[in-house]
């Protein structure tokens, strides 16, 4: 579905990414995790098309094409979603507008008939209430005023109802407490499905028992520095990062 | 300043032959016709020179040219989509249409029929709100109008749909004079659109006299040719405890110019003075508001937003005059501008002249930028870069829009602001 290759990514001149390679297939979740600035949110950026990296070398492909080429627009409509880190508030725009259009937009290129006003409230409404939210957040303005928790679980909303291929969730966990991140786990595993890949960014172990990877990945200093199973996160919660520089990487380094 | 004389010439003769046609008016009109034809002469067409127009270039106007010797295309402007129903068969002489209903306890008349059936009240309040001795631009229309509306709503009566004006390419559209008189008591709406085709100058003035405890709602649409010139005028007189509301829509005109002013004559008055004005291309639009609060306990509140594309460009200019009797007022006063191209440019100010010491004015305006933020969310989900710009561009206007009480024409410019860039969707 995605193959992240080589990639090397610099924002201002400044090296970001130095080196990222990812092979995720239809149906599993990747977990990555690592440390504050390394360049999590910057490798979710970049796939989902933000403004102001430049790619210095490398190539994403996303079910066989060059996702890099693509429009953030196209890539949405081609499957791919980014929860966002930190949603952006943007008032005088409500959730139900913004959704509709949404959803329309993806339904069109995909040769889809658009959702009539009933047919997308009936949608909104099933696809609302098991995140534990009330229909009414829809009539307000995009994120504005919302807690952090309501942020978090309106970006699982709107990733419930765009149905995509492939989602990026960049700390969805962060902030939630423990009966938010059991719903927001739930929304994530209710989608998972044989061609619907999660690549789920977290610092916290905590979410992977929800929702249970079949990688991890370690992103440090703008690579990929170990990948292994779910028991590499358990070992991350107790050993925390340091252990990855100190014996990892110059095992890499001496070619071992 | 013969350059300035000689240029004034043709007003001059067209209104010696003009005095003909207004044989017939009572002396006191023409009085206020002659004295506004002499303070035109003295004053002119404003110049970039002069401080109250110095972002907007009206020197095309100088010699009368684009009032006089070009032609209204003559054919009717297309009704709006908020214009409810078919022309009202009301008759105001060869003035604008009158749309809808006239509601009960309200009158639409001819300034013939209105100076026939109430002569007092046309005397008292007739080019006596909007005063011309420093107004070039409103000297000109009362010098030359040749119709006017005049609207009366009696004491105690509420008009709960709006008198809706629509000045197009009719013959006497390019003077429009509007007089509104709300009776004690009452409560109007009035929505005045100007549309038009081609290249011309148009001159509005609208004159609202609000009675104790009376509410008047005033819009004011300028979709104007892109090729025309929009000289507008609105200025109110309250009583005691009246309310004054005015929304200014400008989207139109190759160059507009708004004046609009109220004056709270009484204590425990309230006035929202709004707009919002779209503008791309060479477009240039200029606000200049005025809140005299001349008497204590008040309240003024404006809200105005500015859009503005490729190389248009905006001005606001906002004054608030509080006189030494006018304790206890309270004035807000807000302006922002959203640019959507490296081009487009607004010169926004506040003028606070304060001379009572228990008040509080607040004022503040902003020049901003699309959220790119915002932008990208939106495209992240599906949206297309140009469908995004709209609905952020329909956001930021969203609660200067929200001041429209009127449903249909606020569902009008929602729509057009949110299709303003249609042939950039994808
Ligand atoms: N727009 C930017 N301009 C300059 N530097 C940036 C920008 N965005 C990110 N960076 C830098 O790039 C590095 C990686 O940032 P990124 O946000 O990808 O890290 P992260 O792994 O997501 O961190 P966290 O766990 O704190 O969310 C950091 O050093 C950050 O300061
Ligand atoms: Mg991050």
């Amino acid at each position: 579905m995605l193959q992240v290759r080589n990639l090397h990514v610099s924002i201002d001149g400044q090296k970001i990414l130095r080196g990222i390679d990812l092979d995720v297939q239809p149906g599993t979740v990747h977990a990555v995790m690592g440390p504050n600035g390394s360049g999590k949110s910057t490798l979710a950026s970049v796939l989902a098309g933000r403004d102001g990296y430049e790619i210095e070398e490398g190539s994403v492909t996303f079910n066989g094409q060059d996702l890099l080429d693509m429009d953030p627009e196209i890539r949405a409509r081609e499957g791919v979603f980014l929860a966002f880190q930190y949603p952006v508030e943007v008032p005088g725009v409500t959730t139900m507008y913004f959704m509709r259009e949404a959803i329309n937009a993806v339904r069109k290129h995909r040769g889809q008939a658009e959702l009539s006003a009933g047919e997308f409230l009936k949608l909104a409404r099933e696809k609302i209430n098991p995140l534990g939210m009330e229909a009414d957040m829809l009539k307000r303005a995009i994120n504005e005023g919302f807690s952090g928790g309501e942020k978090k679980r309106s970006e699982i909303f709107q990733m419930a109802m765009l149905e995509p291929k492939l989602a990026v969730l960049d700390e969805t966990d962060s902030g939630l407490d423990i009966d938010a991140l059991k719903i927001v786990a739930d929304g994530v595993n209710s989608l998972r499905g044989a061609d619907r890949s999660f690549v789920v960014i977290t610092h916290y172990q905590r979410l992977l028992n929800y929702i249970v990877p079949d990688y991890v990945h370690v992103l440090s200093d703008g690579r990929i520095e170990l990948s292994g199973d779910k028991n590499l996160a358990l070992q991350l919660e107790s050993r925390g990062y340091g252990w990855i520089n100190d014996e990892v990487v110059p095992q890499a380094a001496a070619g071992v | 300043m013969p350059a300035i004389a000689d240029r004034t010439d043709v007003y001059l003769e067209r209104f010696n032959d003009a005095l003909a046609r207004f044989a017939d008016e009572p002396t006191w009109l023409l009085e206020r016709r002659k004295r506004a034809m002499e303070r035109f002469l003295q004053l002119g067409v404003p110049s970039l020179k002069h401080e109250e127009y110095k972002y907007t270039d009206l020197s095309a106007l100088a010699d009368g040219q684009l009032l006089f010797a070009t032609q209204l295309a003559g054919a009717e402007a297309a009704l709006p989509s908020y214009a409810a129903g078919s022309s009202s068969d009301r008759a105001t002489g060869a003035g604008p249409q009158v749309l809808g209903r006239i509601p009960r306890g309200a009158r639409v008349q001819s300034l013939a029929e209105a100076l026939r059936s109430q002569p007092d009240l046309v005397q008292r309040h007739l080019a006596t709100i909007a005063d011309c001795e420093d107004h070039a631009l409103s000297a000109v229309n009362t010098a030359f109008f040749s119709d006017a509306v005049v609207i009366t709503a009696e004491r105690g009566a509420v008009l709960d749909e709006p008198i809706q004006l629509v000045f197009g390419d009719g013959p006497t559209g390019r003077l429009p004079r509007v007089l509104i008189v709300a009776g004690r008591n009452s409560a109007v709406q009035v929505v005045e659109t100007y549309a038009g085709s081609g290249t011309y100058w148009r001159d509005a003035v609208t004159e609202i006299y609000a009675g104790q405890n009376a509410r008047v709602d005033h819009y004011r649409a300028q979709v104007e040719s892109l090729d025309a010139y929009h000289t507008g005028r609105l200025q109110a007189s309250q009583e005691r405890d009246s309310y004054v509301g005015s929304f200014s829509i400008s989207f139109g005109a190759a160059v507009a110019r708004n004046d609009i002013g109220t004056r709270l004559n009484g204590s425990g008055c309230e006035c929202s003075l709004d707009g919002l004005y779209a503008v791309r291309g060479d477009q240039s639009v200029d606000h200049h508001t005025s809140i005299d609060h001349a008497m204590p306990h008040c309240n003024s509140h404006q809200l105005y937003k500015g859009v503005l594309d490729d190389r248009a460009k905006g001005v606001f200019n906002g004054k608030i005059f509080v006189r030494p009797d006018a304790q206890k007022t309270d004035a807000v006063q807000s302006n922002k501008n959203l640019l959507l191209s490296d081009e487009s440019e607004v010169n926004t100010k506040p003028q606070l002249e304060i001379d009572a010491n228990d008040v509080r004015c607040t004022h503040g305006a902003t020049i901003g930028q699309l959220d790119s933020e915002a932008a990208f969310y939106l495209q992240s989900r599906g949206i297309g870069a140009g469908r995004a710009r709209n609905l952020l561009t329909y956001a930021f206007a969203a609660d200067a829009l929200e001041r429209i009480k009127f449903a249909p024409l606020r569902e009008h410019f929602e729509a057009l602001l949110l299709n303003r860039f249609a042939s950039q969707e994808s």
